[in-house]
């Protein structure tokens, strides 16, 4: 087996323009209702008391997010048909000649990474561009961030770089899945289990 | 409420009620066997084990409009080693395929009926894996309102409470209607006072009786008199021992329904105070479930209480008393009410979805 591939994030530099999310659609050719990369907006704040002045204190940062490949990976486990599977570069994959639409794998994941394509009647989702990566290109998200928050890579590699955090609200406890997934936080990112703020954008993720 | 989900709603209700009537059957077989003998168990039994089957094959058939793709549904099993929604499919399938070979095996009374009870022993297992698994699905730690004891639980409740009522509501139409059609008029009322009378002393010899009227019949085909008496009287004698069986089994099943509606008042405040002061989407489920006050939750409780608590008392009392025109009233409308209220739970169960993440 190849070495396991996967994503890193700088949570510092992203401005939430959503150019990855795009880029994915584009070059995936996704339906309405489908979106591979998402980028939630999470904020929240209290107030700050100087003297006898109250004065709000907030924040907002946000997450690209798309499917971690993640070492344990609950849609392959729960799959039913087996069409949900970890292929040779540990990229989950959907073989959509297997799949019969159940969408349990959907309910299973905690990232969305799942999704229905309902006109298709099966379940889609990111492949991590292994057509593009073949060809030695970036995954269209990592090669369409201006702000170059986003890369990919051998997880080894970007961990022994960037640490080793994915515990980051509003993304579940890695240890549920335990995801290639490295992040760098933002400086008022909260820990998962520990957030104070809400996802600012439901509809769009 | 829920109506997306309404095929997995039909299905996980059909099967349950399914597997619960199969289950209770057979227990109603084993007690009916020891006072009153094979013949008046089958001749009351065997009508609602007919019944099984179709409703549980529409279970499977509303299952097929859960998938978007029903082409692949062959490959739902592919994955027994680790998916319980594969096993639960597989052990749908299975639960139905017995069933379908025991009725027929029943229906023809082949094999020797010890060899009948292993067979339908079997089935009743594999039934009652089949919604273990069917709990299993919903145990995804991704899901807390779903992840918790009270799924299993609820699951296993409805199965029993269903099963219970359904089998009741059965075994009284098929008494009913057996009487309507079959006895000659004036003589019903004989048939049911007589049961009143019949206790287990005399229920020993009803089955002796039985055979000899049997070969008595087949050898009086010429119309003697003396034979004909014999099988008036042998048919007056298993009718009070199939209207015995059918009145304890009864009171079996009303006592039975009251028991399981405990539990499921036990169980709704206790998962409902651990929804209520869990995680996030622990309290978003626990949000969703009392919506408006709790309206749809509060029906699904009224009406489980009046199917069978209330009914299911009356149909204890009139069970006892031998009120027998009123058993057929009171065991079909518990069963209809106790049906709508564990539906409407169904829908809830499926509204309270929330999950962890994104």
């Amino acid at each position: 087996m190849a070495k396991q591939l996967g994503f890193y994030f700088d949570q510092t530099l992203c401005t939430g323009c959503k150019a990855c999310q795009v880029a994915c659609k584009d070059k995936n050719d996704l339906p309405v209702g489908v979106t591979w990369r998402r980028v939630a907006e999470y904020s929240g704040g209290t107030w700050r008391q100087d003297g006898d002045t109250f004065t709000p204190n907030v924040f907002t940062y946000y997450t690209s997010i798309s499917c971690n490949h993640c070492d344990d990976p609950q849609c392959v486990k729960v799959c039913p048909t087996t069409a949900m599977h970890k292929d040779e570069h540990g990229i989950v994959t959907i073989d959509d000649g297997k799949c019969v639409g159940c969408r349990y794998c959907e309910w299973a994941c905690p990232y969305g990474a799942p999704q229905y394509d309902k006109d298709a009647g099966v379940m889609t989702k990111c492949d991590l561009c292994i057509d593009r990566v073949n060809a030695g290109e970036q995954p269209a998200c990592v090669a369409a961030c201006p702000s170059r928050a986003l890369e990919f890579g051998e997880i080894d590699e970007l961990r022994a770089k960037y640490g080793d955090t994915a515990a980051i609200e509003p993304l579940p406890d890695p240890a549920m899945t335990r995801p290639n997934l490295v992040i760098t936080p933002h400086r008022d990112a909260q820990p998962t289990g520990h957030g104070t703020g809400a996802i600012g954008n439901p509809e769009e993720i | 409420m829920n109506v997306h989900e309404l095929p997995l709603v039909a299905f996980t209700i059909l099967a349950q009620m399914s597997v619960g009537s199969f289950v209770v059957l057979g227990v109603v077989h084993l007690f009916g066997i020891r006072k009153h003998g094979h013949g008046a168990v089958d001749r009351l039994s065997d009508p609602a084990l007919y019944a099984i089957g179709p409703a549980m094959v529409l279970g499977l058939i509303a299952s097929i409009f859960h998938l978007g793709n029903p082409v692949n549904a062959l490959n739902a099993i592919n994955h027994l080693g680790s998916s319980w929604l594969s096993r639960e499919i597989f052990f749908g399938s299975a639960f139905a395929c017995m069933g379908a070979v025991f009725a027929v095996v029943q229906w023809r009374r082949w094999l020797t009926p010890l060899l009948r009870q292993i067979l339908a022993g079997a089935t009743a297992l594999v039934g009652l894996v089949l919604v273990y698994s069917m709990s299993m699905v919903y145990m995804l730690p991704t899901v807390p309102a779903w992840n918790h004891w009270a799924t299993p639980v609820t699951f296993f409740t409805t199965t029993f409470l269903l099963g219970a009522l359904a089998v009741g509501a059965a075994l009284v139409i098929v008494y009913t209607y057996r009487q309507r059609t079959t006895a000659p008029a004036g003589s019903t009322d004989a048939a049911a006072t007589e049961a009143g009378t019949v206790t287990g002393a005399e229920t020993g010899t009803v089955t002796g009786t039985e055979t000899a009227a049997t070969e008595a019949s087949t050898e009086a085909s010429g119309g003697v008199d003396v034979a004909t008496a014999v099988v008036v009287e042998a048919d007056d004698e298993t009718r009070a021992s199939t209207n015995a069986l059918l009145r304890s089994s009864l009171r079996m099943i009303a006592a039975a329904s009251i028991v399981l509606l405990g539990i499921e008042f036990v169980v709704l405040p206790t998962y409902a105070l651990d929804l209520a002061t869990g995680n996030a989407n622990a309290q978003a489920s626990a949000a969703t479930l009392m919506t408006a006050g709790g309206a749809v939750l509060l029906t699904r409780l009224i009406l489980v209480f009046l199917g069978a608590g209330l009914l299911g008392f009356f149909l204890y009392r009139s069970a006892a008393r031998g009120h027998q025109r009123h058993l057929v009233y009171l065991a079909t409308s518990a069963f209809v009410l106790v049906f709508a209220s564990e539906t409407i739970g169904r829908m809830l169960f499926y509204s309270s979805f929330d999950r962890i993440g994104l």
